[in-house]
């Protein structure tokens, strides 16, 4: 079963945990501009959304890569950067419409959520869970309880 | 490497820019942050200088685990001569802000001089920019964000700013960042704004690189874990920092109505929980799991929709207890009407607070306040009286002053009824009950605080086993230690161990709430030397750890005492020695601080700090701790930057 | 000196904290009201505390409750306690 990073913004504290421990993960150094993650805040409104990699069924960056560098996995439903075909030409970042694909300047190469492996470090280090790596499903069943148990809640209140 | 930033001397009046590195003999000194920070007031500041004059310094400085995986390393710490005491100015401030200065390949800013017309400063890419403010004078702390981000384009940039009180010059104007980060105390915003420095912004996009990777990120884990399943981090990620309340206020230690009563009674409606249904959610500094800052509205009145983030502890103080007042709303407007012009809550609810009490003596009078009843619990008046003190308007340009120059202004006995230490106005705690949180703030090196040594955990009753654990770590101790807080016994040391503790973490750039100060159980010096170690590769044992903070807060005692500080200033208001408590719990009712009992505690605690009976450290401490690159005054420490 | 890999002493006491339970602030009993309980009065000293949970299983004291609270402690201050 495919497993994404599932976002509940309303969770978010904005303190950026995750951007810090993920570039740490991949490049061994604090940056949160080279991490696969990314925190928006709307400061004066009190509004925060992490943006992360969707994991796209069709990826609009596996598609227009001229080098077919950029493949999404049967099994896991990954989608990944080959390295080896790749020619940093940034297509794939101008094509990606959450801006989850992006150019590191520092690597010098285009760089995307590759979910740890499997053990996706802002999942492991945020505690409030506001980033969680579950089920593709899950997503919406969650979303369906949440709101089933307010509609209960308001209906058990009118019964009383 | 994280060691590789560098120091940047600014000069405001030439333009002229400068930058050197820090070496690692001054790394293993003063770590980073707050002991750097004094480092550098002390070297290049000349005796007696012009707190708002141009030869003063405006520094700012992140601390040596900032940014990196230590769990809540954002502090960064600000400074300069206070115009507030004229000692040791100095504030600490978490957001976002210290790392991306960081990230921008610089540690330290030692700004000089005066500009002619207003700038900011743009700190990116091992570069600084001087630029143009003028358009941006005039704005609040968050609009000012706002336009810089704007201006040059960059969602991602961070900044420090002053509001309007810091170019009105009020005494305790505060350095602020993102929506409600404040290096509150001190003064420091005045200090800008006689510089003409509205604001200095970064964005960075160089590595913070990582010692260890793999086994950083595992360690701080585990550290993480430690903080986050204490019992004070739960209450703290729910009520943030007003849960202190519960504890406070039920037993009898909020000073009410200046400093007449020791208790507000039936405030339910500003108790933690009544703000929590307030809350939309809390937010949290760079890269903490505590997150105790809350999300709020104002529900009504003039400023209903707006949203602001707190309140704190001081803020049910300062526009609660201390005023009189027992409205929610009052204190939420309050808190965003001091963010909004930045300046320190605490300081404008004191002087507040203290103005009530002149009006009641008859001391100020209608003709002086224009008009405003100052009765105590008016709710418009508070708020008004924020208004006129940012702008300067009215009384409130007297109230804009320091205490001691207030006071000064109004005459008639009023100083008496001023509630500070060395000039800095007291936290709505009332410590006549408890000798070591009274003992605390009367040494503090820049002045009345809490925050430079508080022993919070005597409040919890501890068994002395307990105690001796934390307190004897680690540098030895064997004597006296009690878990009663209204004992004498022991608390020097106990207030001395504080000291030292706090000054570390700030040299390190991690949050107070992530040590030893409202959980017993929290990281502490063995800790500090694996995160170091993890992070940076320096490797440092505990005591030498402990003796860089024990470095700083002795170098900040130097820098007091060379402006004129002497042990008459180690001193409490009278009122803690002649009116005993008259409200609250039997514990704490009817206590008073005794002067003979003070008077040892102070000698103890001079000879736990090998200083003299004066308060001078000694020539052997000194050498000890290697401040001994002395010149002929015998006082001035080394000589590296 | 500890090692990352060994716990340090402050690590180790802090797997000993206690849950439930907080203290009276009057008399430092240690106090364990029942899940969910807005009120409690201490069976040592006889103050009543409002009880507030931060989480299912924590509880804080909120305040007093103030009417009985100020006739307690009047009583006790006359009995020279």
């Amino acid at each position: 079963m495919e497993k994404v990073l599932v976002v509940d913004a309303h969770k978010c504290t904005g303190c950026r945990l995750c951007e810090q421990v993920c570039s740490v993960m991949h490049e061994g150094s604090v940056n949160p501009h080279r991490a696969r993650l990314k925190i928006m805040k709307w400061e004066i409104e009190g509004e925060v959304l992490p943006m992360v990699c969707r994991q796209c069924d069709d990826p609009p960056c596996r598609d227009i890569c001229p080098m077919g560098a950029i493949d999404k996995n049967d099994d896991t439903g990954l989608v990944q950067v080959d390295y080896d075909k790749c020619i940093g030409c940034r297509m794939c970042v101008s094509a990606c419409p959450f801006g989850a694909m992006d150019y590191d300047v520092v690597g010098k190469k285009v760089m995307k959520c590759d979910l740890c492996g499997g053990d996706p470090q802002c999942v492991a280090f945020c505690d409030p869970a506001a980033i969680r790596f579950e089920n593709k499903a899950k997503d919406s069943s969650n979303a369906r309880r949440a709101a089933a148990e307010a509609a209960r809640a308001v209906q058990s209140e009118k019964d009383r | 490497m994280s060691l590789s930033r560098k120091i940047a001397f600014v000069d405001l009046t030439t333009g002229k820019i400068e930058t050197k590195p820090i070496s690692k003999e001054l790394r293993r000194k003063f770590l980073g942050g707050r002991g750097l920070d004094m480092y550098l007031l002390y070297k290049h500041t000349k005796p007696g200088v012009d707190p708002l004059g141009p030869d003063n310094v405006a520094l700012i400085s992140a601390g040596l685990l900032v940014g990196t995986l230590a769990s809540a390393s954002s502090r960064t710490h600000v400074g300069g001569k206070s115009p507030l005491t004229g000692y040791v100015g100095s504030a600490n401030v978490g957001g976002f802000f210290g790392p991306e200065m960081r990230l921008a390949g610089f540690d330290h800013l030692v700004i000089r001089g005066k500009a002619e017309k207003p700038v900011y400063l743009y700190l990116h890419d091992d570069e600084i920019e001087i630029r143009d403010a003028e358009h941006l004078w005039g704005t609040d702390t968050r609009d000012v964000q706002d336009l810089i981000r704007q201006e040059l384009a960059d969602d991602d940039i961070q900044s420090l700013c002053i509001g309007q009180a810091g170019e009105n010059l009020v005494k305790y104007a505060c350095i602020r960042t993102s929506i409600k980060n404040a290096a509150g105390r001190t003064g420091i915003g005045a200090i800008w704004g006689s510089k003409n420095l509205k604001a200095v912004a970064a964005k960075g996009m160089r590595d913070i690189g990582i010692a260890q990777p793999k086994e950083a990120l595992a360690y701080n884990k585990e550290i993480i874990n430690q903080v986050t399943s204490a019992k004070v981090s739960k209450t703290m990620q729910k009520l943030g920092t007003p849960f202190i309340w519960g504890v406070t206020n039920s037993t009898g230690l909020v000073r009410t109505r200046n400093f007449q009563l020791n208790q507000l009674v039936n405030a339910d409606d500003i108790e933690p929980e009544s703000i929590e249904e307030d809350l939309v959610g809390t937010a949290g500094c760079f890269a903490c799991q505590v997150h105790c800052r809350g999300k709020y509205f104002i529900k009504e009145g003039p400023y209903k929709g707006t949203y602001d983030e707190g309140p704190e502890y001081t803020s049910q103080g300062a526009f609660g207890a201390e005023v009189g007042c027992t409205s929610k709303n009052t204190v939420l407007v309050c808190n965003h009407l001091v963010n909004y012009y930045g300046m320190d809550n605490l300081e404008t609810g004191s002087m507040i607070s203290w103005a009530m009490e002149l009006f009641e003596k008859g001391i100020l009078t209608l003709e002086d306040t224009g008009g405003l009843d100052l009765t105590w619990g008016n709710d418009e008046t508070v708020i008004e009286l924020v208004h006129k003190i940012a702008k300067r308007e009215g009384i409130g340009d007297i109230l804009a002053d320091s205490p001691l120059e207030a006071a000064a202004r109004i005459g008639k006995d009023s100083e008496r009824y001023l509630v500070h230490v060395k000039g800095m106005s007291n936290l709505h705690s009332d410590e006549r009950p408890t000798p070591a949180l009274a003992l605390n703030i009367a040494v503090s090196s820049r002045g009345s605080d809490h925050l430079r040594g508080r022993p919070a955990i005597d409040l919890y009753h501890l068994p002395e086993k307990v105690l001796r654990q934390i307190y004897s770590n680690p540098i030895p101790y064997d004597g006296p230690l009690t878990s009663d807080y209204r004992d004498y016994e022991g608390k020097p040391w106990q207030v001395m161990w504080q000291e030292h503790l706090y000054s570390t973490v700030d040299c390190l750039g991690i949050c107070k709430y992530h040590t030893v100060f409202l959980g017993p159980n929290m990281p502490a010096y063995e800790e500090w030397a694996n995160l170091i170690r993890l992070n940076t590769g320096l490797e440092l044992t505990p005591e030498e750890i402990y003796r860089a903070g024990e470095r700083g807060y002795t170098l900040e005692r130097l820098f007091n005492i060379r402006e004129g500080m002497t042990r008459e200033d180690d001193k409490l208001v009278d009122r803690y020695h002649d009116e005993p408590t008259p409200l609250g719990l039997p514990v704490v009712r009817g206590r008073f601080i005794d002067r003979d009992k003070f008077k040892i505690m102070v000698d103890e605690y001079y000879a736990h700090h090998e200083w003299d009976e004066n308060g001078v450290p000694t020539r052997e401490k000194l050498e000890a701790l290697s401040l001994n690159t002395l010149d002929k005054s015998g006082s001035e420490p080394s000589n590296l930057v | 000196m500890t090692t990352s890999k060994e716990r340090s002493s402050l690590q180790e006491r802090a797997k000993q904290r206690t849950t439930g339970a907080f203290r009276c602030l009057s008399c430092f009993k240690r106090l364990s009201p029942p899940k969910g309980a807005t009120h409690y009065t201490c069976p040592q000293c006889n103050y009543e505390w409002r009880v507030a949970w931060f989480t299912p299983e924590e509880p804080r004291i909120r305040g007093p409750v103030w009417d009985s609270y100020e006739q307690l402690t009047q009583d006790r201050m006359k009995g020279g306690k």
